[in-house]
């Protein structure tokens, strides 16, 4: 190519890059302006808002509460908002469940705890626009302080569980606020598993609930239960304080496994290991020979079963009893039955609203039971479920299926979700049940079912030194490890028994809830460790 | 011509040791063979099969015994002309079911192990007071289990009515040393109600139909179907007309008792029946002992002398 040709195409290339240079610069012009003009746009409406926000100081994110002063203001809970306090000016703290925004108007529903109400913030003289549009912007969960005037309504809101008022809304500050995506919505996590596959709308499965614990926490299903499992607490404490029980504290780092070897958790121990307490039994039995003679206790229980079932989990709250008796161990199973009624009697007539929250989202029957409360015999039971058409040797133990089967016989025939079975096989049980005096095959023990489920296993213990030494060399224990446990016997032990029951396991079936791990706060199991 | 023989090559019996994994089948050409066997391999009958045989047949003729006796009865009932005359007596043959002794295995089924227990239902605002005078006399004739229960759809009992089956046994402990269980729980019920074995039977509801159950147990019923069919009467009577009927039907039942009380020392002639026990409690529940016409009154007595009813009185105030 020659020079000039070279140099042609340069001007060429020239004028061709000087008109995209062109265009470019146009371009680039034209945002500009569009960018001018927009902001000239928006300092004028921030103008306006400006000038028009009379009502500023009526709403805003407050500071961080870092208890700079000491405000002399009352709460009034949203519990406590009833036609009695119309046309009172109130503070309330509550969440923000949800909120709408229709033209000039915005409704909130705040809530606190199971109890919502809903808040009315319309524009007005008291209320500005931005005011309406900044509280129609806050995101839900977060925790706010309104001052409002509680007004009466003549028509009923069903939504909300103050039905009978509404707030009109005058001051609204943000305390705390919530992230605007939240893992998982309240609304989708209280619906009921049927209408949520009904209606095509979400519910939440339980793998979530537990990864986002402390939101699942907030439902109004999960404030119920939890009420109601420290209601099965007290009640089981001040029932047996009032027979004259002591309560005690039992170590849960022990030396030696107590009820063999397979399903203990070991922790290391200085230069040796120990392991976490599978039950209190060996404490409580060392108590009754300290001559306490009627203990109960509350503390966790650790069990390192590898049993992914509905309703095991690998720690929780065991709810133990231990009592020394006259002559009959019945008098053991009578003091335990009257314990449960008392329980059941007090959650039916003090906690009617929690049993009637969860069953708006698991429905189930109500609980029933009988005083006294009912005893069969394991020998009855064997011949219940044959005459229903099981086949099972007399002295093998009920499996679960047959458990939840001779329930619901019993049911039928009783109309009771909560027996006693008396005298189980002696093969079945640890070597510490003392054996039946009229029948060597069976033994003083007893289960206890609630809805067909076990939920007590206990027995008369074996206080004698020498047969309980007998009873481990049967079932082939290493005497050595349990040396402790037997010499407590050899200074003179009065006849004892008695059982324990799970707190976690207790609650879920007299609600008629279908997973342990409902009714446990933050549940461990073999998959679980946190939060 | 001799005919070629051929030595043996081995002896007939030679002891052969054979290893533990193979099993001796018997020799089936050899001689003596079990009769037995052949007469099976003939077509002959197993005799075990031939008792199943003849236990189906006597199953079978009792069936047609028993839709014999039930057709001649319905003959006679249906057509005008029969000349049954019912007021004389009897002449049908009492094929009765229990023969006169009550033995629980007969009534109830065999025992499987489980403690026979008859449950009933009843509500605290009315209490069964017939029943309560059957459990009386089965504790008389069986060894019986009573235990009281409330149910948790009742909140508060009166301590009367869980004392009314009297005090606990001592050996009350050990359910397998009881024939018999009564089971009575207050529960709020809309109808008296019983249950016994689920599998097997609907629960019966009633005060009188209940009563009509504990009453065979006892195994004292007439054995006459028009004595039966009169005590029938006479306990429908007070359920429906003395216990739910008004003033004036009262007064009528009355007068028609003390009619019949006054030929004869019970209702059903000279035996105290479960007629006697019905009619009897409807009349204290309803008040009119007191009122009552002159032969009632002296028949309340006899029942109260009986001592039967001594645990009616207590819950009548």
């Amino acid at each position: 190519m020659t020079k000039e040709n070279v140099q042609g195409a340069g001007e060429d290339e020239q004028q061709a890059q000087s008109k995209k240079a062109l265009k470019k610069q146009q371009k680039e012009a034209e945002k500009a302006a569009k960018k001018a003009e927009k902001q000239a746009k928006l300092a004028a409406e921030q103008q306006e808002a400006d000038e028009d926000d009379f009502a500023k100081d009526r709403y805003g994110i407050s500071p961080m509460v870092q208890s700079q002063q000491k405000l002399d203001r009352a709460l009034v809970r949203v519990q406590d908002l009833t036609p009695e306090k119309a046309e009172q000016q109130i503070w309330v703290r509550a969440r923000i469940h949800t909120s709408r925004a229709k033209g000039k108007q915005c409704f909130l529903v705040l809530r606190h705890q199971q109890f919502t109400v809903q808040a009315l913030l319309a524009v007005g003289d008291r209320a500005s626009k931005q005011m309406v549009k900044f509280a129609a912007n806050l995101t839900k969960e977060s925790i706010i302080d309104v001052e409002a005037v509680v007004k009466k309504v003549e028509q009923k809101i069903e939504s909300c569980s103050q039905q009978d008022v509404e707030l009109h809304v005058e001051r609204i500050f943000v305390i705390s606020q919530s992230e605007a995506r939240l893992p998982l919505q309240l609304e989708d996590a209280v619906r009921p598993e049927g209408e949520g596959d009904e209606e095509g709308r979400a519910t939440v499965n339980q793998d979530t609930r537990l990864d986002n614990r402390v939101i699942d926490l907030r439902t109004t299903t999960s404030q119920a239960i939890f009420r109601l499992q420290s209601g099965v607490c007290q009640l089981f404490r001040d029932t047996l304080i009032n027979k004259g029980f002591v309560e005690i504290q039992t170590p849960k780092i022990i030396s030696a496994a107590s009820e063999g070897g397979a399903n203990v958790f070991t922790v290391s121990y200085f230069k040796t290991s120990a392991y976490l307490a599978q039950s209190p039994q060996l404490y409580k039995q060392m108590c009754i020979c300290a001559d306490f003679d009627k203990v109960f206790c509350v503390g966790p229980v650790f069990r390192a079963e590898d049993s992914n079932t509905h309703r095991h989990l690998t720690e929780f709250v065991g709810l133990d009893i231990e009592m020394a008796f006259n002559y009959h161990y019945h008098e053991v199973i009578d003091s335990i039955t009257d314990t449960m009624v008392q329980i059941f009697k007090g959650l039916r007539d003090r906690f009617q609203t929690e049993i009637q929250t969860v069953n708006k989202q698991y429905p189930s029957e109500p609980f029933k039971f009988l005083e006294p409360t009912l005893r069969l015999e394991y020998k009855e039971a064997v011949a219940m479920l044959k005459a229903a058409g099981v086949e099972m040797g007399d002295e093998e133990d009920l499996s679960t299926p047959n458990e939840k089967l001779l329930g619901r016989l019993v049911k039928e025939k009783y109309d009771t979700d909560f027996y006693v079975l008396d005298k189980y096989p002696l093969a079945v049980r640890p070597f510490y049940t003392m054996p039946d005096p009229n029948n060597t095959k069976y033994s003083n023990s007893y289960d206890m079912f609630m809805r067909g489920e076990e939920i007590l296993s206990g027995a008369q213990r074996v206080h004698d030194a020498q047969l309980l030494t007998e009873r481990a060399m049967h079932h082939g224990i290493d005497l050595e490890k349990i040396k402790a446990y037997i010499d407590s016997f050899r200074y003179g032990a009065p006849p004892h028994a008695g059982g324990g029951i799970g707190l976690e396991r207790v609650t879920m079936l007299y609600l008629g809830l279908h997973n342990v791990r409902q009714t446990s706060m933050f549940p461990r199991d073999p998959k679980r460790l946190t939060p | 011509m001799p005919m070629y023989k051929v030595k043996p090559v081995s002896p007939g019996d030679i002891k052969i040791d054979l290893p533990a994994c193979m099993y001796k089948s018997p020799n089936i050409h050899a001689q003596g063979m079990n009769c037995g066997d052949h007469a099976l391999q003939n077509g002959g009958v197993d005799p075990a099969l031939e008792r199943l045989e003849g236990r189906q047949d006597e199953v079978l003729r009792r069936l047609y015994e028993l839709k014999a006796a039930v057709d001649g009865i319905t003959k006679t009932v249906t057509s005008p002309d029969a000349d049954l005359d019912v007021s004389t007596g009897s002449r049908l043959p009492a094929e009765s079911v229990f023969r006169g002794t009550a033995d629980l295995d007969s009534l109830l089924g065999k025992d499987l192990g489980a403690l026979r227990d008859v449950v009933i239902n009843a509500s605290p605002g009315r209490p069964p007071l017939s029943l309560l005078v059957l459990h009386a006399l089965l504790c008389q004739r069986y060894q019986v289990l009573s235990s009281v229960h409330v149910h948790s759809s009742v909140s508060a009992v009166p301590p009367s009515l869980l004392s009314c089956l009297g005090p606990r046994h001592t050996d009350s402990y050990a359910r397998q040393r009881f024939q018999l269980g009564f089971t009575l729980i207050w529960k709020d019920v809309s109808e008296l109600q019983m249950k016994f074995n689920t599998q097997s039977m609907c629960p019966i509801e009633g005060e009188a139909n209940v009563a009509r159950f504990l009453f065979r147990l006892l195994g004292a019923g007439p054995q006459d179907p028009v004595a039966a069919t009169q005590m029938d009467c006479w306990i429908d009577t007070a359920v429906f007309q003395l216990a739910e009927g008004g003033s004036k039907e009262r007064a009528a039942v009355l007068r028609s008792l003390n009619a019949a009380l006054g030929r004869s020392p019970w209702l059903l002639g000279q035996e105290f029946s479960l007629a006697d026990i019905v009619c009897a409690c409807c009349v204290l529940r309803a008040g009119q002992a007191s009122s009552a016409p002159v032969n009632v009154q002296r028949w309340l007595k006899s029942c109260q002398n009986l001592g039967h009813f001594d645990c009616v009185y207590p819950l009548l105030q």
